[in-house]
């Protein structure tokens, strides 16, 4: 999908442990330039953990990510910390109302990151062309407002401007849409396909809402207990899904109701209490219908399917997948 | 409708502000039958939650009602207080969105079930009631020992389950959900809409379900309401007016809600330019104009009325 390109995000084998809890058991993954990337998954999936150590918010247990080929490997505390403020990453978060400093004005909120970051050149004209990107014309107007004086909608497009006045190479956005109202959200995900179509940016998605994934994501990859679980095109992972977990969550979006339902019994397991086997086997409707062969129902139970390549375009953690 | 359990018939709140009287709900009607369900859509500040709350006089002081609730044949704005307490929990119940502020946190998720039944002396005996409270427990889902847990012990999806054996306690007639599954999991919230059916089926319960999300209404109800600025703009049954909606703003709405597998919607998010209008400062006229893509001369002249808009439909927009 991607040959020759080189990934701007690379994940190998990520740990991530709090105590005896295993919020991240070894997740890999690649981001590449230009794409959108939904990381789907469900509250305790570990997605977002996963996000905060790219953006160095978290140091991991084990593993690496680099971005950008070598050139910034964040797996040491150290290296964390001198490249914390790094402009080449930035964060839009899930509620724009407690992302912004309710005693600042919209032009104070915009132009901090470039003081931060120590960017230079002419702050007013690049805080003014970062609104007006992210769609907040005409932004002279917006300059001396206080976050509380602007609508919610309108809040995450000056989140959305401040990141984007550092021109990050690579947005992370968690559920960008999911505290806004419904009328709203097709304009924001609109403005995120369009920054990625005019300034080349990758963004990494962490949502829990598959229209979403549909509505703008290139690739897709499932995450559940600390792992991708499945990956691939947008359209082939949400059209064909291969993993069971896959395919329960897609069952039971309202809006697909021909597909027969699948819901899952109880939530997550802790993390603590990561099941052995395949991680997904005790929930799996799939292994309690009882259609496996037993040979497979035997592996599910007793061994692990593993890590996922991180270069694969197309799979699924699964012994009923890779067995047929 | 023959026998609706639920009729609202012109109602309006309005609140009393510093800045003046901000109208939240100016003229509703409906009716729901018994057994029934009616799924309300609208956004932040379209005055659905006030309307929910409206319907069991639960707004605070401040709130001038005016209009008419009649649930399972009483008046419930002209009650007074005794027949108003006969009609929360047994006629009509609530379960409200966020469920870690509707739980008190120093009493265990029990005895908060038990409560009602107690002031209502729905069980017989406090036994009988600690009982019916654990088999509530099991009909949502959760393991009966958890009634000796303290609602932070427990987790998001597993406190709104909780709400619901509590709505259900006194075995209401009408069950009032307002965004009872907005803050879940796809997986938890599939769940939480098995069991309402369930309940529907099961004990003929009639349900009013509240959310923004117009895609859960559908699946969850037979009819829809839509409402913006404080009226119902739009309604009708449930798939038509989502698969053909009548109104601009429904259609917006579930166009925000893409079909998955649907080319039109692939890399192509839709939705409705600028924001919903803030209560006491409506636009003239239509007061969904100002975003209207279809607007035209006249939509700031007057404010359409609800009109006919084909078989148990109507839609309040002039180009119906």
């Amino acid at each position: 999908m991607h040959p020759g390109v080189t990934p701007l995000v690379e994940v190998d084998d990520l740990h991530v442990h709090f105590g005896r809890s295993r919020a991240v058991d070894g997740a890999s993954l690649r981001v590449y330039p230009g794409e959108v990337l939904a990381l789907v998954g469900e509250s305790g999936s570990g997605k977002t953990t996963l996000i905060r150590v790219i953006q160095g918010l978290q140091t991991p247990t084990a593993g690496t990510i680099r971005l950008e080929g070598s050139r910034r490997d964040r797996s040491s505390r150290r290296a964390i910390q001198t490249i914390f403020h790094d402009p080449a990453v930035q964060m839009v978060f899930q509620d724009p109302t407690g992302a912004l400093n309710p005693r600042q004005t919209i032009y104070e909120i915009v132009a901090e990151g470039l003081r931060i970051a120590r960017s230079g050149g002419d702050e007013r004209h690049k805080v003014l062309d970062a609104l007006s990107r992210a769609g907040l014309r005409p932004p002279e107007r917006f300059l001396p407002l206080y976050p509380h004086e602007i609508s919610g909608g309108q809040r995450q497009r000056v989140v959305i401007a401040g990141a984007m006045v550092l021109e990050p190479r690579l947005l992370l956005a968690d559920e960008p849409v999911a505290s806004l109202d419904a009328s709203i959200r097709g304009e924001i995900l609109a403005l995120l396909r369009r920054l990625v179509a005019e300034t080349g940016l990758a963004i990494l998605a962490v949502t829990h809402d598959l229209g979403l994934a549909w509505n703008i994501a290139d690739r897709v990859a499932v995450m559940y207990l600390g792992r991708i679980v499945e990956t691939g095109p947008a359209e082939q992972l949400l059209g064909d899904p291969q993993h069971p977990y896959t395919k329960a969550l897609l069952s039971v979006v309202p809006e697909t109701r021909e597909m027969e339902q699948q819901i899952l019994v109880g939530e997550i397991p802790d993390s603590t209490r990561i099941p052995s086997g395949c991680r997904f086997h005790p929930r799996c409707p799939l292994l309690q219908s009882g259609t496996l062969p037993s040979a497979v129902a035997e592996r599910c139970r007793g061994a692990d399917p593993g890590i996922l390549p991180p270069h694969a375009v197309r799979a699924a953690a699964c012994w009923a997948v890779t067995s047929t | 409708m023959s026998d609706p359990l639920l009729s609202v018939r012109n109602l309006h709140v309005t609140y009393a502000t510093e800045a003046g009287p901000v109208p939240a709900v100016r003229g509703v009607s409906f009716a729901i039958e018994r057994g029934g369900s009616l799924g309300l859509a609208g956004e932040s500040g379209c005055g659905k939650s006030t309307l929910a709350n409206a319907l069991l006089r639960l707004l605070p002081a401040g709130a001038e009602v005016t209009g008419e609730v009649v649930l399972d044949g009483r008046n419930v704005l002209t009650l007074n207080p005794g027949g108003l307490r006969a009609v929360r929990w047994t006629a009509g119940a609530i379960v409200f969105q966020g469920a870690l502020h509707a739980l008190n946190p120093v009493q265990t998720v029990g005895d908060q079930i038990v409560e009602p039944m107690l002031v209502h002396q729905t069980a017989g005996s406090a036994k009988a009631a600690m009982a019916k409270a654990a088999d509530l427990l099991g009909r949502v889902g959760l393991a009966a020992g958890l009634a000796d847990s303290y609602p932070h012990q427990l987790s998001g999806g597993q406190r709104q389950r909780v709400l619901i054996a509590m709505a259900l306690a006194c075995d209401p007639l009408l069950l009032i959900a307002d965004e009872p599954t907005t803050a879940l999991d796809l997986m938890v919230q599939a769940q939480v809409l098995a069991l309402l059916d369930e309940l529907k089926r099961e004990r003929n319960l009639t349900l009013m379900f509240i959310t923004h999300d117009l895609s859960v209404l559908t699946y969850a109800c037979r009819h829809l309401a839509v409402m913006y600025a404080g009226r119902i703009v739009e309604e009708g049954p449930g798939w038509e007016v989502f698969g053909a909606a009548a109104h601009p703003y429904t259609r917006g709405l579930a166009a925000a809600f893409p079909t998955i597998g649907d080319p039109a919607s692939r890399l192509a998010p839709s939705g409705l330019g600028g924001d919903p209008p803030t209560p006491g400062k409506l636009p003239s006229g239509c007061p969904f104009q100002p975003r209207c893509p279809l607007a035209q001369e006249g939509c700031a002249a007057a404010e359409p009325e609800l009109r006919p808009a084909g078989p148990e439909r109507s839609a309040a927009c002039i180009l119906v």
